[in-house]
């Protein structure tokens, strides 16, 4: 949970997805508990109300779970189910916008997909 | 405590009315961003709030209490206020230490623990005196008594101002600390709004002495858009919404519009849709003089 809140893209949102973020790589494990709201807002001096937000959205979808009095924990399967859900998004955050990319650029279809098919484990490379 | 509730404020200074009719309730609990641009009527709004200066119209309430010259209802409320070292200003003789002995005189709920904490923290010096303070540590000597005031209506003017960044950050958190902690309600102004806006669940905006909108800070964000493109592609797809502080060079142009709240912004034009930050939102909404002074050229 170190990662930069960006302005791109509103808080609650980012809270949500770096919670997960940790979930899909072993961070944060099962039936752990996840910070507290109010450890979040200090953490990243941002509002606790904000914060809430952002957890509420993952307790409603049972990737987190309340223990009263006691706090937050990161559900059983709460892995499988960030992975279904992304998988289910991925079609509208990824393709959709490679397609659409693809098409200003004049790249075929055909091109497209011999692309696709010749990566392997690609390494990403930030400039 | 319930809650401050301005009704009607109107403030004259001689013939120039600077705060027009203001109806404004700040609940507990919550932290208030309040920005505006200069003598937009900030500090006058959150000193007749705390009644250290009269309205010319209108009440301030706390609970069902009025603030003016009322013990009972002041004991529950700090504004700590910007420093400055004008000639003539009583504080500037003052040593740190006087000036934060006689502020806790003043408010019945002072931590004398926590101002030394944060005086440690802040590594201030309490025996210089005010006056040979820098623009700094000034702002920190506010936060100070705004903090040890353990006020549950704290309003702070600028408290930022002159800091550098780490000190802004320290502010932050520890201003989220005692926030988490206590629930207290705050009220900030500041200029320097991008870094704070995370910090404000509720954003106050006052334009030319009216509250142009008082709105939850994220909700506003969602309903902001900032739509870029070529100009005739952006005027059909932001038909039907005002266009704030429209942008041109050459043939493209940008607008910022704000869309009903919940509601999404759709279109299917050949534009770019960005969100946009708090501090260009305000810019859009705040700076439309620079238009204006374009048009007549």
């Amino acid at each position: 949970m170190n990662e930069i809140l960006s302005q791109e893209k509103s808080i609650y949102i980012q809270i949500r997805e770096m919670i997960e973020n940790d979930i899909l790589r072993d961070i944060l494990l099962e039936e752990e508990r996840v910070p507290s709201t109010n450890e979040l807002a200090r953490a990243y001096s941002i509002n606790p109300a904000t914060a809430a937000q952002g957890v509420n959205l993952l307790l409603a979808d049972g990737i987190l779970y309340k223990h009263r009095g006691i706090g937050m924990f990161v559900a059983t399967g709460a892995k499988k189910k960030i992975m279904e859900k992304r998988k289910k998004n991925f079609y509208d955050d990824y393709v959709k916008r490679l397609v659409a990319e693809a098409k200003s650029l004049g790249i075929m279809k055909e091109e497209l997909i011999a692309m696709i098919a010749a990566e392997g484990a690609p390494e990403q490379v930030f400039r | 405590m319930s809650s401050i509730k301005a009704s009607q404020i109107v403030k004259t200074y001689g013939k120039k009315e600077v705060l027009h009719s203001i109806n404004l309730e700040l609940e507990t609990g919550k932290i208030y961003g309040l920005i505006g641009r200069n003598g937009a009527g900030k500090t006058t709004l959150m000193s007749i709030l705390s009644a250290q200066n009269p309205a010319t119209s209108g009440t301030v309430t706390v609970g069902k209490e009025p603030v003016w010259e009322n013990p009972a209802a002041l004991e529950h409320i700090c504004f700590s206020r910007e420093l400055n070292q004008m000639v003539g200003n009583t504080a500037n003789s003052m040593k740190v230490k006087e000036y934060l002995k006689i502020a806790s005189l003043f408010l019945p709920h002072w931590d004398r623990e926590m101002e030394q904490r944060l005086v440690r923290e802040f590594q201030l010096d309490t025996k210089k005196r005010i006056s040979r303070l820098s623009k700094g540590m000034l702002s920190m000597v506010t936060i100070v008594v705004a903090l040890a005031s353990k006020a549950e209506f704290t309003i702070l003017d600028e408290p930022v101002a002159g800091l550098d960044v780490v000190a802004r950050e320290t502010f932050y958190r520890l201003l989220m600390e005692e926030f988490t902690e206590s629930g207290r309600t705050f009220v900030i102004s500041t200029h320097i709004i991008e870094e704070a806006a995370n910090v404000f669940e509720e954003v106050i905006l006052l334009d030319e002495g009216n509250i142009l909108l008082k709105e939850n800070t994220e909700e506003l964000l969602e309903r902001a858009w900032y739509v870029s493109g070529r100009e005739d592609e952006v005027d059909r797809a932001t038909a039907g919404y005002t266009q704030h502080h429209a942008e041109r060079l050459g043939r493209s142009k940008g607008v910022t519009i704000l869309t009903e709240p919940g509601e999404a912004f759709v279109t299917n034009c050949d534009v770019t849709v960005q969100k946009v930050s708090l501090q260009k939102l305000f810019v859009a909404l705040c700076g439309e003089e620079g238009e204006r002074n374009d048009g007549k050229r």
